[in-house]
């Protein structure tokens, strides 16, 4: 069962598991985990299960609760997480099964280590800006749009210019290509771009094309002025702004 | 074009239920697969519905046409991709509605990775973080993004690829049907070509199977169901930490008659141009 590690200078105090039950968190005794500590008001915070997550919730403190140094009024808790109240941290273990809250003995519960879990908007808008503080906030403040193009700089195609704007975009003689090649002996699908998380991905067709002057091995990212050779058309990839 | 598929779903080596659905409508060449999760037996009763309810909507094309259209679509869309994203947005409804009812069904969800061929044009649909895969040039084409934290993370450039995949917080997702009233769809269009192979797959796939082994398994595999019991075999080796479902759709010339062949012969010959096929 997931549990809290109340710590004081590195020494685990006490520990608390955490059930179907909330754990209350305060300076008063009558509380799961009692701190005795100044900053810590008599019921300054709870820790429960919900909808198959670990949440903290901060009832109303003087001095706050925190979830790995960032203020919280009620926070998803993860594995290795750290609450900060008063001078004493809060340990979180929740590798451990999830409590199971209805009638527990009816089935073996699996172990939810990964457990998928949806965050609603005001959590997620609240965790990615937390991302985004964490360090290279410089693609996500920027709220220029970059659209990824393709410039024709020599062969017959139907247009001169292509933005990228599908997953997969095409390039060939078939009706369908969204750049289509015009002429006779071009393949229906020389070669196509996979927009992927973490960029686009040219890779091959019926033909091997080339970026700035190699033949293809296998996917490649493209970078921003990549020139890309296939059946004989040159494009210019560019971001534009 | 002609059309094998085949799917096959497992409980993994870890999960005591399974809360992957799929169905395959082989008549209407319709490939639905949802993932579902909540407490108890309510991921089960999350994806089940999510899958009934899409195939229900596209079943109904030919017979109700005229159906109304929910969300937003692009005007260039397809009939059918229409209809396949406005099955999605019914399917949210339905799990949102039901959790709203059903006190002890809170909380439930479910991912949705739907795939539609009409002869060479494609529809997908997608909320979640179950992946639709296209392998064609003997690289696997990814069709979907993951609705998940670490994918938005990698898109936004706070992390890499590599690191989103040690990340903890894989199973954050942003976006599932059920969790809200109404939400936002995935829809694409893609055209398909002879030799192309469709996957659909959950995440207890994905997790443990890098693309390289499933290209490779689709291609050394040709009969679409032992290709996706040989995947579901690979996750288990590797612990089968989740559910693992896998759908596998391959596409084919039609039979060889006197006018296909007339069509192929000039194909035949620009391959001398340079490489052929595969």
């Amino acid at each position: 069962m997931p549990k809290l590690s109340l710590m004081f200078e590195n020494k685990i105090v006490k520990e608390v598991s955490v059930g179907t039950r909330p754990v209350t968190i305060g300076r008063s005794p009558d509380n799961d985990l009692p701190v005795d500590n100044l900053a810590v008001s008599n019921h300054h915070a709870k820790v429960y299960f919900e909808a198959g997550r670990m949440v903290v919730e901060d009832l109303d403190s003087l001095n706050g609760t925190f979830v790995n140094d960032l203020r919280v009024e009620r926070a998803t808790l993860h594995d290795g997480d750290n609450i900060h109240i008063g001078k004493h941290k809060i340990k979180v273990d929740a590798s451990g099964d999830a409590p199971v809250p209805w009638d527990s003995g009816r089935k073996a519960a699996a172990p939810r280590i990964d457990e998928t879990m949806v965050l609603d908007t005001k959590e997620r808008r609240q965790m990615l800006q937390q991302a985004a503080a964490m360090g290279e906030s410089m693609q996500f403040a920027g709220t220029r749009l970059k659209v990824p193009t393709l410039v024709v700089l020599s062969g017959k195609t139907d247009q001169k210019e292509y933005v990228l704007a599908n997953k997969l975009t095409v390039i060939g003689k078939s009706a369908m290509a969204t750049v289509r090649l015009q002429g006779w002996f071009k393949p229906q699908m020389a070669a196509q771009i996979n927009q992927r998380d973490d960029g686009y991905y040219l890779g091959a067709g019926d033909k091997v094309p080339s970026v700035n002057g190699k033949p293809l091995t296998g996917p490649v990212r493209l970078n921003d002025g990549d020139l890309v050779e296939v059946s004989g058309v040159r494009l210019n990839f560019v971001f534009r702004e | 074009m002609r059309i094998a598929s085949g799917g096959v779903t497992d409980v993994g080596r870890v999960r005591s239920n399974n809360e992957d659905c799929f169905k395959i409508v082989e008549p209407l060449h319709l490939f639905v697969l949802s993932d579902g999760m909540g407490g108890e037996a309510h991921g089960e009763i999350a994806s089940a519905m999510a899958v009934e309810t899409v195939v229900k909507h596209c079943l109904d094309f030919d017979a109700n046409p005229a159906a109304k259209v929910v969300g937003t679509v692009e005007p260039k869309w397809s009939a059918r991709t229409k209809r396949l994203s406005t099955a999605v947005h019914l399917a949210n409804r339905n799990i949102f509605k039901s959790a709203e009812a059903n006190e002890e069904q809170r909380g439930m969800g479910a991912t949705l990775t739907a795939v539609w061929i009409d002869d060479a044009r494609l529809s997908v649909a997608h909320v979640g973080d179950s992946r639709a895969y296209l392998l064609r040039g003997g690289g696997l084409l990814q069709l979907t993004r993951d609705h998940s934290l670490v994918a938005e993370q990698v898109r936004r450039g706070i992390l890499t690829a590599a690191e989103a995949e040690e990340s903890d917080m894989q199973s954050v997702l942003l976006r599932a049907l059920g969790a809200q009233a109404e939400i936002e769809v995935d829809a694409e269009e893609h055209t398909l070509f002879p030799r192309d192979v469709l996957l659909l797959c959950s995440d207890g796939l994905t997790r443990v199977v890098t693309e390289p082994e499933i290209a490779g398994t689709l291609q050394a595999e040709t009969d679409p169901t032992r290709a996706a019991e040989k995947l579901v075999a690979l996750a288990n080796e590797r612990g089968g930490p989740d559910n693992i479902t896998v759908v596998i759709v391959r596409l084919d010339k039609d039979s060889k008659g006197w006018f296909s062949w007339l069509r192929g012969a000039p194909r035949k010959n620009s391959g001398t141009n340079g490489t052929g096929g595969n």
